[in-house]
Parts: structure tokens; sequence; C-alpha cells
């Protein structure tokens, strides 16, 4: 039986790094593809045994495009007519792409983009359409950006249901379907905004990341702009989980096979770098309740890096993350150790792991 | 008149690597050219403007040596055989 290997799409500032690694620790390093472009969003489609990877180049001057590789990275096609445009009737023109999505369905395809909005593909990414559910929410006009503009940037579907599909946006927090997209239903209960009069309004949260529990189909866990919780009611009502933690700032979060949640705490909004200057993972096997400290084999000294929301993500129990001075690690055993796999990319925007 | 645009190598994907086009017509505006030119090189289109019908802000335009985003935009009146289609110096 052939060994399985790791697929690692690193999109950095500068271009998008493709690597692979057999499973004997040495990774093969392809790129940088799109070089001098920003890639914030990237995605390897294995369904269905199909090998398409889809990645979001966005140029300062040209701006952002949805790309198409069928044979690992080697050629993207180019669309002459993008296929991610905010229509006509929006008066909004498409500003980044951060996240590509799976749906249940196998040809199914999101898409989250700044300004925030879905958009979905039934086709394998052949055509692509507003979902208009969620552009015609009451809330909408009435989310704010936050510094990175205001982006739908988390998509997170149900593998054995199309209907429910989750996403968080900042500034609005987290909202999800359970029919598909048609009506959204905004569940921030407990999420604080303490940036805000009311800390605790219904939207308006700066959630940055949201992830599920691999087996536990109603259990979540958010990392906000200040604050880390967990949901055991499927993303509806969100508890606090940050004791233990240096810090409760942070971008990135991932939970791996095992169960584990990881996530790289972050001094204060106002400083957001690693906390004391050093590079410490945090993982939890309890769903929260209590949290261990990860060292080995990171500095732990005059290490002030910063990882952005999209740049933790694991495969089985391999867990990768990658900073904005471009170095990525990478632990194959649920984050006991870990290596630097590269340590001078451009700044990297996120980083999503596949076993292929 | 017949007009010749002229495109920065960073858009040569998305002309077939070509940096000079000729434009054959009577083109009032700025934007009357461009549609023209649109149609002959469709992929440029979505790479200068945006969405909403606005030049880019990265990209400059220039019909002749006037920077159109200085006079009225894409409504500016064409006076010039040339136009230039670069992008800004900007970037991080």
């Amino acid at each position: 039986m052939p060994q399985k290997e790791i697929l690692l799409l690193a999109g950095t500032a500068k271009g998008l790094f493709i690597l692979r690694d057999g499973g004997v620790g040495k990774w093969s390093i392809d790129g940088p593809h799109f070089a001098g472009l920003a890639v914030y969003a990237a995605f390897f489609d294995q369904r269905k045994g199909r090998n398409e990877m889809w990645a979001a180049p966005a140029s300062w001057h040209f701006g952002a495009e949805l790309r198409k590789s069928t044979d690992m990275g080697a050629t993207w096609d180019n669309p002459d007519n993008r296929r991610i445009k905010m229509p006509a009737a929006t008066k909004k023109s498409l500003e980044n792409i951060w996240q590509i999505a799976p749906g249940a369905d196998a040809d199914s395809l999101y898409v989250g983009v700044a300004p925030a909005a879905l958009f979905e593909s039934h086709d394998r990414g052949d055509t692509w359409n507003l979902n208009k559910g969620l552009w015609s929410h009451p809330h909408r006009k009435k989310w704010n950006p936050g510094f990175g503009g205001l982006c739908l940037h988390t998509i997170v579907t149900d593998p054995k249901n199309a209907n429910d599909i989750k996403i968080a946006i900042s500034t609005g927090g987290v909202y999800q379907t359970v029919d598909g997209g048609q009506k959204w239903n905004v569940t921030n209960t407990g999420v604080k905004a303490y940036f805000m009069p009311n800390q605790y309004p219904e939207f308006g949260q700066c959630v940055h990341k949201i992830a599920r529990h691999p087996r536990k189909k109603k259990t979540f866990f958010l990392q906000n702009h200040h604050g880390v919780y967990r949901s055991d009611d499927g993303a509806t009502t969100w508890k606090e989980i940050e004791d233990g933690l240096p810090s409760n700032f942070g971008f990135g979060l991932t939970v791996s096979d095992a169960g584990s949640v990881f996530i790289v705490p972050l001094q204060a909004d106002a400083q957001r770098f690693t906390c004391e200057g050093k590079l410490r993972v945090y993982r939890s096997r309890d769903e929260g309740k209590s949290w261990q400290p990860l060292t080995k084999g990171l500095p732990q000294k005059n290490a002030y890096e910063v990882i952005l929301r999209d740049a933790v993500a694991s495969t089985g129990n391999n867990i990768f993350f990658g900073t904005k001075n471009g170095k990525l690690f990478g632990s194959s055993n649920d984050g006991d150790s870990w290596k630097m796999i590269e340590g001078s990319l451009p700044e990297i925007c996120c980083v999503k792991a596949y076993t292929i | 008149m017949s007009v010749t645009v002229h495109v920065s190598g960073h858009l040569k994907p998305f002309t077939k690597g070509e940096v000079e086009m000729e434009l054959l017509g009577e083109f009032e505006t700025v934007k009357d050219a461009l549609a023209s030119l649109w149609k002959s090189h469709p992929a440029l289109r979505d790479r200068v403007l945006t969405e909403t019908g606005e030049i880019r802000q990265h990209v400059n335009i220039f019909a002749g040596s006037d920077d159109v985003k200085r006079l009225k935009g894409l409504a500016t009146k064409l006076n010039s055989h040339e136009l230039h289609i670069f992008n800004a110096v900007s970037g991080g």
C-alpha cells in the first residue's frame, strides 16, 4: 500500500508555495506560484478522486482572481472573465477572496470574500453565484470592517448535510443556515465585543476563526478578537474556555483528528505578537477545560511572531502553522514537538493541509 | 481616428502577450475607446476596471500625457491618438 503523503498549500503575501512530504520528514517545495501576488485562500479538492487545486491570488493593481490547477500546480487556468465578481445590483466591487471551502455535495464549493459575502458553485467551480440570502440579511449594512477589511473569512460546512453551513465575518460574527443558504441566523450568544457599548450584542463581534470538532457534530471552538470559546449546541451559544491561556487574543485555530484544539495566543490587541517573545502553541485535549503550552522545537527567546487567522491547519494529527515572518512549522505528533519546515518565506497568509 | 493603446508588461497575460494594440474607429471618450478594447481583448476589462466600472485604484490611464483620473475619468474626451494603461507605482 503506498505511503500517504501530506500536501501543504502555503499562501503568502508574495505567492503560493506547494509543499509535499512523502512521510520521511523531508519536504519538497514548489513556488512561488503567482509570484508577487498575495494568496489568502487556497483549497485542494480530492472529492470524487479528482485532484483540483484552487487558489485566490490578489494583485494590488489588478484585483483578486479564483484560479484552478488540475495538474498539482504545474499550470493554472486564467479565465478572461473572472469567476468571482460582485453582481452589478450590489454596486460593490470585490476586494479580496478569503476562503475556499467544499460543500457537502461533491460538486459544491463555497467562497468567502470581502466585502463580506458568500459565493457558491454547484458544478465544480464552473459557474458561481452570490448567495442572496446572506447578502439580503438585514444586518449586513451594519457590519463594520476590521483591519483586514469587511471579510467573510470562515466557512464550515457539514460533510453529511448540505443544508448546514456556518460562517464567520469580521466584524459581524457567526451566522448559520439550516436550509442551504436561504435564511441565515445570527448565533453570537455569549461572544464578547469589548469594543462596543453593549459588550454582548446580537451581532458585530469580531470573530477570527471557528472550527468544528472532528467527531462531535455540535461542538465548535471559536477564537475571538479577545476571547476563546466553545459551543456544545452547534455554534449557537458560546462559553468562555480561556483559563490557563497567557492571552485570549489570537487568530488561527484548528482541531486535530484526536480532538485536540490548537491556538497561538498573541499579546493584547494593540501589540499582536507572541506573548513574552516566546512562540508557544497552546493545546487543549479536554475541549478547553485546560491548556498546555507546546514549546518543543519552537523558539522561546526573542520570538515576536504573528500567526494569522487562516495560518493554522491540521490533517490527521499533523499540525501546521505559518507566521508573518515567513516561518512554517509542523508537528507530526499532535503538537508534542515541532520542526521548522521553512524559515524565510514571505509573510504567510494561509496554510492548508491535506493527506493525499 | 485610430487609437493606439499601450499597456504595461504586467498586463501581457491578459493581451496574449501584446503591449501595443490598435483600435480602429471614432471614439469620443476614453470609455468609448476602452469599450472597443474590451471587445478585442476581453480579459483586460476585469483587470483594469472594477465591477462598478471604475478604474482600479492602483491602475492609471493616460490619454496622451494626461492622467484621466485627474480629468473626468472614463468620461474624459479623447483628444489623443495614444492611450496608456499602467499599473501605479504601489505595493509592499
